[in-house]
């Protein structure tokens, strides 16, 4: 597939804030991305330069092979959605869907049925005639992806699209978003800060940190295998150990047990920190023996989340280890009762330490 | 007496103190107001103790009559609406600049646009005559319009901006994205958007030009003068009623004025949003 975005070694200071530090990277035709980070990593910069608010201080920009520097916002053809819609307030519903029509030299005559298509796409027809301040925050969110796709942009750059709604609609726009994203097949960029929203929406996630990318990939290569305690953090809860490796299969921890990890060559050194995701332990019993992979504690707190509950594990030596179980098992598993941490190799994800 | 209860007392004294101040300050308001109406019907022809003994018309009859008030009026008719038309475009193109503007010196040129609020009207007028006197425009009407523009332009200046706040960055942004060049996008998104703060703006400008004594009295020439310095300079020369009678047309001119925007605008974003919101 012919790229669509090609971003290249590309720099934007503000002031001596590195905003975007020397970032590339290629988005194919049809493929969504998602920009994940936390607020100032600059992954909103590198949507305002794709759309041309920002010019950058070095590298390039070309958009279906097209080089894009020293063109205005409107010398390109790249649709935008808002965090907060940014819809036109004075115009109804088919007059801010149909907007960029008129500048894109649609003629009249056209304007009209594809303002309803566009509706009918995002599930609202008939709402033309309403102004925004009319509609419900969903509704808006879907005006303005129906105003950003009409145009059939080359690129769609979506900022926190869903972020100012609340959790339960959020959820569901999430899969409609998805779904037209689909129906459309338009290349995408979503930038992020909820890992869940990323992970359900790209087809590739962008971690961002600090100006970089610090690592990208298939949202489940990120989440299962991420290269540094920064992302594995940023992806969902992690239970950390320090320590180092001792074999091709084997860890000690700074405590002085041993755990066994899959043969990896990755990361080089030595000393290397371990990564235990909540979900991938399980709770045995306390009367089970001792074996490889298995932790003496006992339990601290159970916190019910509704479809999942959070334990709280104290270990032998006085260390927490958090642990995500469905909330389906009829073990009541109770504060004080001793309990054995059990886990396969596979879940134990080595990383290299942070040099700060 | 426990705490609570000494609370509640010191909080009755307060409310009943502020209702109290807001009545002594409505009477204050109102009444002179009130004694005008009342002496522009009197039927003598003396300035005597109220109330007045007969009421007739004459007084409307000798402000009509009087030539220097219709000059007067023309010419802060005409003054107003010139005044009110150039302020009310270049506080618009300046709120404009000043709202999405990040060049340098952008804080002090609006502190410098906003002054005209804070430095005593004499001063200006005075610094006008002269700097307009060196230039060489001794032309009376020039000049009030000259000081008109600069005493409402803070005025258009703030209505616009209030109006813009906040709001046109992401939309001019989207518009943008959305294919329109940027003269498009002012006309089609922040013109539109500013239209209220536009015409708060201009009423207000008109209102602060046509009420203005002290700026036009320093700019007035001997046949260029507007309505309230011929009221003035009549109420110098012989002091007698006309001027209640003037006083009275001009409070109905108002009153028309406020009911006309009410329906239009509506009083609460005049008077609540125009000015004062930052």
């Amino acid at each position: 597939m012919a790229n669509s975005l090609a971003f290249r070694a590309v720099t934007k200071r503000f002031g001596s804030v590195v905003a975007v530090n020397n970032v590339s990277f290629d988005i194919a035709s049809g493929e969504t991305v998602a920009l994940l980070g936390p607020s100032g990593c600059g992954k909103t910069t590198i949507l305002r330069v794709i759309a041309g608010f920002e010019t950058p201080d070095a590298g390039s920009l070309q958009i279906g092979g097209v080089e894009m520097a020293g063109r205005r916002p409107y010398e390109r053809n790249v649709g935008l959605l808002f965090q907060h819609y940014a819809l036109f307030p004075h115009m109804t519903v088919a007059q801010n869907v149909g907007y960029g029509l008129r500048y894109r030299g649609l003629p009249r005559s056209e304007i009209g049925p594809r303002v309803s298509e566009m509706l009918e796409l995002v599930k609202l027809p008939g709402h033309g005639g309403r102004y925004p301040n009319q509609l419900s925050g969903g509704q808006q969110q879907r005006i303005a992806l129906a105003r950003a796709l009409a145009t059939q942009p080359s690129i769609l750059l979506l900022d926190e699209p869903l972020s100012a709604l609340d959790v339960k609609l959020r959820q569901e726009l999430r899969a409609e978003l998805k779904d037209v994203l689909a129906t459309v097949g338009s290349t995408a960029i979503v930038v992020t800060h909820d890992h869940e929203e990323a992970m359900s929406l790209g087809h590739r996630v962008f971690v961002m940190n600090q100006g970089r990318i610090a690592q990208s990939g298939t949202p489940d290569d990120i989440y299962v295998r991420p290269t540094s305690r920064f992302v594995a953090d940023f992806m969902g809860h992690a239970n950390w150990f320090t320590g180092r490796r001792t074999g091709p299969s084997e860890y000690a921890t700074d405590c002085g047990r041993i755990l066994n990890v899959v043969p990896c060559t990755q990361p080089s050194a030595e000393q290397c920190d371990l990564c235990l995701r909540p979900e991938s332990i399980d709770l045995l019993p306390a009367t089970i023996e001792a074996g490889p992979n298995r932790l003496f504690g006992h339990v601290a707190d159970v916190i019910l989340t509704g479809a999942s509950r959070q334990l709280i594990v104290t270990l032998e030596d006085g260390r927490s280890i958090l642990v995500l179980q469905q909330n389906r098992t009829q073990l009541p598993w109770t504060p004080g009762q001793g309990v054995v941490l059990g886990f396969p190799p596979e879940a134990c994800v080595l990383v290299p330490r942070d040099s700060s | 007496m426990t705490a609570a209860a000494r609370g509640r007392v010191g909080d009755d004294i307060a409310r009943t103190g502020v209702a109290a101040v807001l009545i002594v300050a409505a009477i204050f308001l109102l009444v002179p107001l009130l004694v005008t109406i009342l002496m522009a019907f009197d039927s003598r022809s003396y300035l005597g103790p109220l109330p007045p003994p007969g009421f007739s018309l004459r007084w409307f009859v000798a402000c009509f009559s009087r030539q220097t008030l219709a000059v007067g009026l023309r010419t802060s008719l005409a003054l107003g609406i010139l005044a009110t038309a150039i302020s009310t475009s270049a506080g618009t193109a300046a709120a404009i600049a000043l709202e999405r503007g990040t060049f340098p010196g952008r804080t002090i040129l609006s502190a410098l646009f906003l002054s005209p609020l804070i430095v005593p009207p004499v001063v200006i007028g005075f610094a006008l005559l002269l700097a307009l006197s060196q230039a060489g425009i001794l032309n009376g009407f020039v000049r009030l319009l000259c000081g008109h523009v600069v005493i409402t332009l803070p005025y258009t200046i703030r209505a616009v901006s209030a109006s813009l706040a906040g709001r046109d960055a992401s939309l001019t942004e989207a518009a943008l994205g959305l294919g329109a060049s940027e003269r498009q996008a002012l006309w089609t998104i922040t013109v539109p958007l500013a239209r209220t703060g536009i015409m708060i703006g201009a009423i207000f400008a008109f209102a602060v030009s046509f009420d203005d004594v002290s700026v036009a009295s320093f700019l007035t020439d001997p046949t260029t003068y507007t309505l309230p310095v011929a009221l003035l300079s009549a109420m110098r020369a012989n002091f007698d009623l006309t001027i209640a009678a003037a006083a009275v047309l001009l409070m109905v001119a108002t009153v028309i004025l406020i009911f006309i925007l009410d329906r239009a605008v509506g009083f609460d974003r005049l008077v609540g949003q125009g000015m004062f919101r930052t």
